[in-house]
């Protein structure tokens, strides 16, 4: 009897590049053995927020010791952009952000490199700057005076005048009139901070000009994208650009976008020697990105039976200097901008706003994180005034498998439900605030939450597998572990699917030469769309290796399998092995080789945004606070969140994935802010930028793993890693008011800011 | 000023001339080829570039490479005995204690320094010897894991 | 990075020798601040003097007839883990359980954290309420400055150009005495003070007495309320504890942070005070006399 093994799907996996990251194999940004030849780049970047400015001494730098190559926008004026080219590659006249880059110098040695940049004199002819998006929409001064002539800019509904760079608007039924004829109606803005990546591996990279080409060994998120970019940015077709990917610790969004990888491409397009980068930690804070502040403007309606009638909401975000990283997000804020509820009648506006900010770039789930903060506390607010329990208001309105929220989506079969009953339970739900020693209360609160997973246009996931004598099973995909475990998924889907052992599959680093030059790789949502394209590889693969073996065994290819890694036979049970099959070549010396590619694509049929969306990760979250009452000070004590992920393919992993997750919530709900001054970043290390650490964990973190199938998904599997965060702070929110009675409105929650809210209440003033 | 230094490395020694402001995170990384501890911000606030110095952790950017002079030094790379898996790296791979794994090298060694004073630490304690080293991933409750069940699994 | 020589100390007189040489000269223990100061372009000494290495300032003393002495280069990790320490100083015990973290403990030391004089320095707290000495050394010869009248504000200290510590002395500890320290801060591993306080005293037959009281992250300095700490002597009630939190809310001065206001850390300041104050009683009250 022949059975199948036991499969590896949704048991333990381990993270594939664990043992080499924790014996200090695994080469980070900085890590690479010195090149022969080497050198040295660095930047001189702005210190004034919006300026005119003049760069002088040029030449004597370009002629200081060591310096092979040193580049200004006089040198090199051009635009960088994936949608939208609102940024310079460095500037020419003006400067927008302090964090600009403004000349990037290559040298035999870091110290000739900063000797050079500091024999480089900058002039500035301050302009007026503006950095609150209310003062932006006035237009009084203009970010972008030239924005219609940028590449991309007519595919948005912007206005340079105000600085709105780009609106999206969604409109059902007639929201006004339901609100009119309402019976509750609760109005209300929500506020959040500017935030960071932080990742503790700052952004660096190594480019080599080899002939005509560029090669890359790049520590981001997204080579496929960023080789797009770079190519477009210096007028070179997208053949002459090749990135490898290398090891990346930590991402989180931040190392999507094209960073210093542009200027590093540039300088070495100049020489005919590898140029390295590897910023500080200072220039990483102040001179990469930024997550954007939001404001929120709510109105929600609801009947005297608790139904929700009717929701306008604005979403303004602060992108600083440019919108083009962001645009994708302004798409799933507009989709997921209800909260997952049914609301019959629904208007809303998404709009990003210019200011003189440094550029905006997504962070893992925050941007719906925000909306969420606005729409959970919005929600209890509503719960609270139509009599009803947080718990059964929510699901009284919840979006279920079947309702049809776009012209062309509707629901899949959702988790929504269970989010809410197995967060709650884990922390032990009580509704009622509890006091628990002198001046302390204790208080939970709770938060559903949606995040579509949708897939840019022209965007693809590849995966090709091939099969030797060699190396057995090698693997080329397109996206990047960033540490969610995307190679190991890969490697236990392959071992499941070919049913070969896991120590015969090696996915090789990800490198734009795998693939034809236009080729443009999704790279979020991996799951999603990779384990799409895997599952075709596999078969494909699987159908070549049987087939060669039917006309050699002369036998139909419908009697044999691949068992264990052995390619055996139903009827006759002849068996061999697949791996001396392999390495035994196909006679007359030359090697057996079989190759599969599995492709996978967003309908691609009309661009419309429901047209391109997938499905929505559903997402429950519990938090319980102990605040106390003299002082605002709080603890959080326990935290749960829950995922609907479909189906585990690998619980552990998973499971990883939310605890971080909720760690990183609590972060960016208690702690971090990015703080300016006058444009000029002063939250530029870790003392002034503070993230959690293991003093900051509550006592007690529940990881809950919801799994409601997907029929679409691979194995019914969706995404975990982004939507993990996404109710958090709105979570413990809610369990701050219901502590104390009073809501906060602004992130970061701080214990000085409920302290106001409470003597703001004793006195009788509006919380 | 240049100093002619010898220290005991991952159990070898090792003799070299350094200048005064260099750091040790400077020698083992751009000198020695050890790449292990991590420059994550230079300023002592995150723990990548943990090493133990004489036994007890600190942070290698933060010390003088001249102070290692006559010293014993362990880093990420000598954590492992030969083929063998440390148990707390073993402990580690088990139950997910690397997400992106740039804190890794600091975390293993801020936890090698506590079970080289406490056999058996609770998980109150674990936090304490973890509070220098971030991990943005927030791998923290696997990483305490790890550790707690590898400080177990020890004779 | 700036360069600069740098030389391993191994006796006070070499220390004489190099100050004398002028200025440019700095002094280094752990290095946590200079090498910072340094690395932000804030110090560029040509000389950094390791005084780490010279044997007298690791000393490490105790005598139950006079107390504990220790040398200004130990590790702050020793006042975490040192038996002597745990046993007869517990408020200086569980303080130094807090500070920074394990990687910065084992490089700062007492001398230097003390010198650099920070206003939210966490290990001043308990060292005021053990009404520590600060042996100071120079060329001219030797002083002794208890630590409350050390701090000059604005990290500035007595502390002349030529001079550095080399010791400090703890007082006996006195039998049936307790102390507690308490801190709010935004980030609960200690960065980012908003306000703390330790608060100790001892029991005499039925009164309690000898109160300290030091503040942190609301002054210029760390600094002790004696006016306070006399407001709370013998048995307090309710209403001598209320004028020591008026006296205390008269004698400090704090300052607005970006993570918080002034007034704000005055409110914190209260409350861990008031908490800290009903601890050492409830806990000097519970002991057998």
């Amino acid at each position: 009897m022949i059975s199948r093994k036991p499969h590896i799907i949704g048991k333990p996996f381990p993270l594939i590049e664990a043992q080499r990251k924790l014996t200090g194999r695994s080469c980070y940004a900085g890590d690479e053995k010195p090149r022969s030849g080497q050198l040295y780049a660095r930047i001189l970047f702005s210190e004034r927020p919006h300026a005119r400015f003049q760069l002088h001494h040029v030449e004597a730098a370009r002629s200081a010791p060591g310096v092979a190559a040193l580049l200004t926008g006089q040198d090199l004026a051009t635009r960088l952009g994936a949608q939208v080219e609102d940024r310079e590659l460095l500037a020419t006249a003006e400067v927008l952000y302090v964090g600009q880059p403004l000349a990037v110098v290559a040298a035999e040695t870091p110290e000739a490199a900063e000797a050079a940049l500091a024999r480089i004199q900058v002039t500035y002819e301050d302009l007026p700057a503006v950095f609150d998006i209310e003062e932006a929409l006035q237009g009084r001064v203009q970010v972008h005076p030239h924005w219609a002539t940028y590449r991309g800019t007519d595919a948005l509904q912007g206005d340079p005048r105000r600085n709105l760079a780009h609106t999206l608007r969604f409109r059902r039924g007639e929201p006004e009139d339901a609100m009119a004829r309402a019976h509750v109606v609760v109005e209300h803005a929500y506020t959040t901070a500017p935030l960071h990546h932080a990742p503790l591996e700052t952004h660096g990279a190594v480019a080599h000009r080899r002939g005509d080409q560029i090669v890359m060994w790049v520590h981001t998120q997204a080579p496929f994208l960023q080789r797009a970019v770079i190519a477009r940015a210096l007028k070179l077709p997208l053949n002459q650009v090749r990135l490898i990917g290398q090891c990346v610790g930590g991402s989180f969004g931040g190392k999507v976008h094209v960073s210093i990888e542009g200027l590093l491409a540039a300088i070495a397009r100049e020489v005919d020697r590898p140029v390295r980068l590897h910023l500080t930690r200072e220039e990483e804070f102040s001179a990469t990105f930024i997550t954007p502040a939001m404001r929120a403007r709510i109105r929600m309606a609801a009947d005297a039976q608790g139904r929700l009638v009717a929701l306008q909401a604005v979403y303004d975000w602060n992108v600083g200097a440019s919108v083009d990283l962001f645009l994708h997000q302004l798409e799933s804020v507009l989709l997921a901008g209800t909260g997952p509820y049914v609301i019959p009648n629904v208007s809303i506006e998404v709009n990003a706003i210019y200011t003189h900010l440094p550029p905006a770039a997504p962070m893992r789930g925050l941007s719906l994180a925000h909306v969420h903060w606005a729409v959970e506390q919005h929600m209890d607010e509503l719960a609270e005034r139509v009599g009803m329990s947080p718990v059964d208001f929510r699901l009284w309105n919840l979006v279920k498998g079947g309702d049809k929220l776009f012209p062309h989506f509707v629901m899949h079969a959702t988790g929504l439900e269970s989010c809410a009953w197995e967060t709650t339970k884990a922390i032990d739900w009580h509704p009622e605030a509890i006091p628990t020693g002198p001046n302390a209360m204790t208080g939970q609160g709770m938060a559903l939450g949606w995040s579509p997973i949708l897939i840019m246009p022209g965007c693809k996931n590849r995966v090709t597998i091939q099969c030797d004598g060699e190396d057995l099973c090698t693997v080329i995909v397109d996206g990047m572990d960033v540490g969610q475990g995307y190679y190991a998924f890969i490697t236990q889907l392959i071992a499941f699917e070919l049913n070969i052992p896991v120590e015969w599959i090696s996915v090789l680093p990800t490198d734009t030469d795998a693939y034809e030059p236009e080729w443009q790789a999704v790279y979020q949502n991996l799951l999603w769309s990779t384990g799409r394209a895997l599952l075709r590889a596999t078969q494909e693969l699987k159908r070549q290796v049987l087939s060669y073996v039917s006309e050699m065994w002369e036998e139909p290819v419908t009697n044999l399998d691949i068992v264990e890694g052995d390619i055996i036979s139903y009827a006759t049970r002849r068996r061999m092995s697949f791996r001396e099959l392999l390495e035994r070549g196909s006679g007359q010396g030359a090697p057996l080789v079989f190759r599969a590619t599995g492709e996978y694509a967003a309908s691609t049929d009309g661009g419309a945004l429901d047209q391109r969306l997938q499905a929505f990760a559903a997402t429950g979250y519990a938090a319980e606070v102990t605040v106390n009452m003299k002082t605002g000070h709080f603890v959080i004590t326990q935290l749960a969140g829950a995922v609907d992920v479909g189906h585990a393919l690998n619980p552990e992993g998973v499971r990883a994935q939310l605890k971080g997750g909720l760690v990183q919530g609590i972060s960016t709900t208690v702690l971090e802010k990015m703080e300016f001054e006058d444009g000029r970043p002063i939250s530029t290390d870790f003392m002034h930028y503070p993230i959690a650490t293991t003093a900051d964990l509550p006592r007690k973190l529940y990881p809950v793993v919801v799994e409601v199938p997907q029929s679409t998904g691979p194995y019914g599997a969706r995404d975990v890693s982004n939507h993990v965060i996404i109710g958090a702070a709105a979570a413990i929110g809610n369990a701050i008011y219901r502590a104390t009675g009073v809501r906060i409105r602004d992130l970061p929650i701080t214990a000085q800011k409920v302290y106001d809210a409470l003597q703001r209440a004793e006195k009788g003033q509006a919380p | 000023m240049k100093h002619a230094i010898s220290f005991i490395l991952n159990q070898e020694e090792i003799q070299l001339t350094v200048d005064s402001h260099r750091t040790l995170l400077d020698v083992l990384r751009d000198d020695l080829g050890l790449t292990g501890a991590k420059q994550g911000c230079d300023t002592g606030e995150c723990g990548a570039c943990s090493v133990l110095l004489n036994g007890v952790v600190v942070n290698a950017c933060m010390v003088l490479a001249p102070e290692a002079d006559g010293a014993e030094i362990l880093t990420v790379e000598g954590l492992a005995d030969e083929e063998e898996l440390h148990p707390l790296q073993r402990s580690f791979i088990d139950h997910h204690g690397v997400q992106c794994g740039y804190c890794a090298p600091g975390m293993l060694i801020a936890a090698k320094a506590l079970l080289n004073r406490t056999s058996r630490p609770h998980e109150e304690e674990i936090r304490e010897a973890l509070v220098g080293n971030l991990c943005r991933c927030g791998a923290y409750p696997d990483i305490i894991k790890s550790i707690q069940v590898a400080s177990r699994a020890r004779r | 990075m700036h360069t600069f020589d740098y030389i391993r100390l191994h006796s006070l007189e070499e220390v004489a020798q190099h100050l004398a040489q002028g200025p440019g000269v700095r002094l280094m223990g752990g290095g946590n601040v200079l090498l910072l100061a340094i690395r932000r372009g804030e110090e560029a000494p040509q000389k950094v003097l390791d005084v780490k290495t010279i044997p007298e300032l690791r000393d490490v003393r105790y005598h139950h007839n006079q107390g504990l002495k220790l040398g200004a280069a130990v590790p702050l990790q020793h006042l975490a883990t040192g038996l002597e320490v745990r046993r007869h100083y517990p408020l200086l015990y569980q303080t130094a359980q807090k500070l920074a973290s394990p990687q910065v403990r084992n490089r700062a030391t007492i001398g230097g954290t003390l010198a650099w004089a920070s206003p939210v320095s966490e290990l001043a707290a308990p060292m005021l309420c053990y009404d520590t000495v600060c042996y100071l050394w120079s060329p001219r010869g030797r002083r002794d400055v208890p630590l409350h009248a050390f701090y000059l504000g604005d990290f500035r200290t007595v502390l002349m150009e030529d001079e550095l510590i080399t010791h400090v002395h703890l007082p006996p500890p006195p039998q049936r005495s307790h102390g507690v320290y308490l801190r709010q801060t935004v980030r609960h591993d200690g960065r980012r003070m908003i306000a703390a306080t330790a608060v100790w005293a001892m029991r005499k037959q039925q009164n309690l007495t000898r109160w300290r009281i030091a503040v942190l992250g609301v002054d210029d300095r760390p600094k002790r309320i004696p006016e306070a700490e006399a407001a709370l002597e013998g048995n307090p009630h309710p209403e001598d504890i209320q004028r020591a939190l008026e006296i205390v809310q008269a004698h400090i001065h704090p300052q607005d942070v970006i993570y918080a206001r002034a007034d704000y850390r005055r409110v914190v300041l209260n409350a861990l005070l008031q908490q800290g104050i009903h601890q050492v009683i409830h806990q000097l009250q519970s002991m057998r006399s």
